[in-house]
């Protein structure tokens, strides 16, 4: 009986020690997002929750965003990533494609070879929030998606 | 006497005759009648040089006519890539029923739960005749039949008649499709956009050879041909 209680109290110490982590990386204790640089004018639309801000990849804003040079005057050298506001098309697709090789993508799922060099990455892709709303879509979700720009004729 | 005779032989065949040109009449309208009742014949076109494969239609279908997963009317098929990075491309065609005019399945049906609705054309197939046998899914050359999970009887597409085409709309999978890659209409209405596509637009029909008559057109994206 007493056994029993002992390793109950271990499962949930464990699970409070788990809870804490949860809430501190809520907060976003993340490495990038500690550069004050950035962070002192874009603590609010700036802050990367997503996958690619994890500390064991050691990214800054400046790994994709490029070197501030004269920003935030203009012009400026700084990529920016969309598909109406953003930079030139090439100058988005050689930041990616500086990790994520175009044959790879294509494996990995087909309408990335169909808009190749066509539109930015992040037309889909969404790296800073926390949820990349390109994983897991459902069928319909993702059909939804397509239509965005597809429609009419 | 003699005149009395010929008089009533006369008249016998006046009335034979008479009688023979009425039934004869009789057919005329009937058939008349028939032709009238089924001035409609649905047929649908997949214009693959507009499919993006966005499988809209599939989803549609599926919410439409409550096709359970694992199982689906509709499936777009999806060949390649062809072509050179980064000018890859794919192919996408359609498989659902062909509607077939001489149609296979309802042929072999020994319930009659598999029956081409008169007025349409629509083959379809009446759930609660269905015994689950599964001829019907040996018959059909194009493959496309299936035994619904839920209902246990034979499925497949039947134009959405029992859904959208009853509440007077275009079958789902049209309505949803982003690119309008598919007309469904009426053969027999020389004004209907299907027709106006069809005279338009160089068609294929699957396995024609077998003489099943299928109503599904398709526009093929890029010659399949040998080139000269
Ligand atoms: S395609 Fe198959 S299921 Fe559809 S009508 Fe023809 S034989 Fe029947
Ligand atoms: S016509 Fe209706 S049943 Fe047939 S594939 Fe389209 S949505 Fe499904
Ligand atoms: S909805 Fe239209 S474009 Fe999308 S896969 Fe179906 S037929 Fe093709």
């Amino acid at each position: 009986m007493s056994k029993r209680q002992w390793l109950w109290s271990i499962r949930l110490g464990a699970i409070a020690l788990l809870l804490s982590f949860g809430a501190t990386s809520a907060e976003s204790a993340l490495q990038i997002n500690s550069d004050t640089t950035c962070m002192k004018c874009h603590k609010r639309n700036g802050q990367m929750l997503g996958h690619h801000g994890q500390d064991a990849m050691k990214m800054t804003c400046s790994t994709c965003h490029g070197e501030k040079g004269d920003h935030p005057k203009k012009p400026n050298d700084i990529v920016v990533f969309g598909m109406k506001d953003g930079s030139e098309l090439d100058t988005q697709l050689a930041v990616c494609h500086k990790c994520h090789t175009q044959r790879k993508l294509g494996e990995t799922e087909w309408t990335h070879n169909v808009h190749a060099q066509k539109v930015p990455c992040a037309a889909c892709h969404k790296l800073h929030s926390p949820t990349e709303p390109m994983a897991d879509m459902t069928p319909k979700v993702r059909s939804e998606l397509c239509r965005n720009c597809h429609s009419g004729q | 006497m003699e005149n009395s005779k010929r008089r009533f032989l006369k008249g016998t065949c006046a009335l034979f005759a008479g009688a023979t040109g009425a039934s004869l009449l009789a057919t005329v309208n009937a058939s008349e009648g028939a032709k009238a009742e089924s001035d409609i014949k649905y047929a649908m076109i997949h214009d693959e040089t507009k499919c993006i494969g966005c499988r809209a239609c599939e989803v549609a279908c599926r919410e439409t006519n409550q096709v359970p997963e694992g199982v689906s009317r509709v499936r777009i098929e999806q060949t390649g890539p062809f072509g050179e990075y980064p000018n890859e491309y794919y192919h996408f065609s359609r498989v659902s029923c062909q509607h077939c005019e001489d149609a296979p399945c309802v042929n072999v049906c020994p319930t009659g739960a598999a029956f081409i609705e008169k007025e349409t054309g629509i083959v379809s197939v009446n759930a609660w005749k269905c015994v689950g046998c599964q001829y019907c899914i040996a018959a059909c050359p194009y493959k496309i039949r299936f035994i619904n999970p839920v209902t246990h009887a034979a499925d497949k597409c039947d134009f959405c008649r029992e859904t959208n085409l009853a509440q007077g709309k275009q079958p789902a999978c049209v309505e949803a499709c982003p690119t309008k890659a598919l007309v469904f209409g009426n053969l027999k209405d020389p004004t209907s956009e299907l027709v106006q596509v069809l005279r338009a637009n160089p068609t294929q029909r699957a396995k024609v050879a077998l003489g099943t008559r299928p109503k599904l057109f398709r526009i093929l994206a890029k010659s399949g041909e040998v080139i000269l």
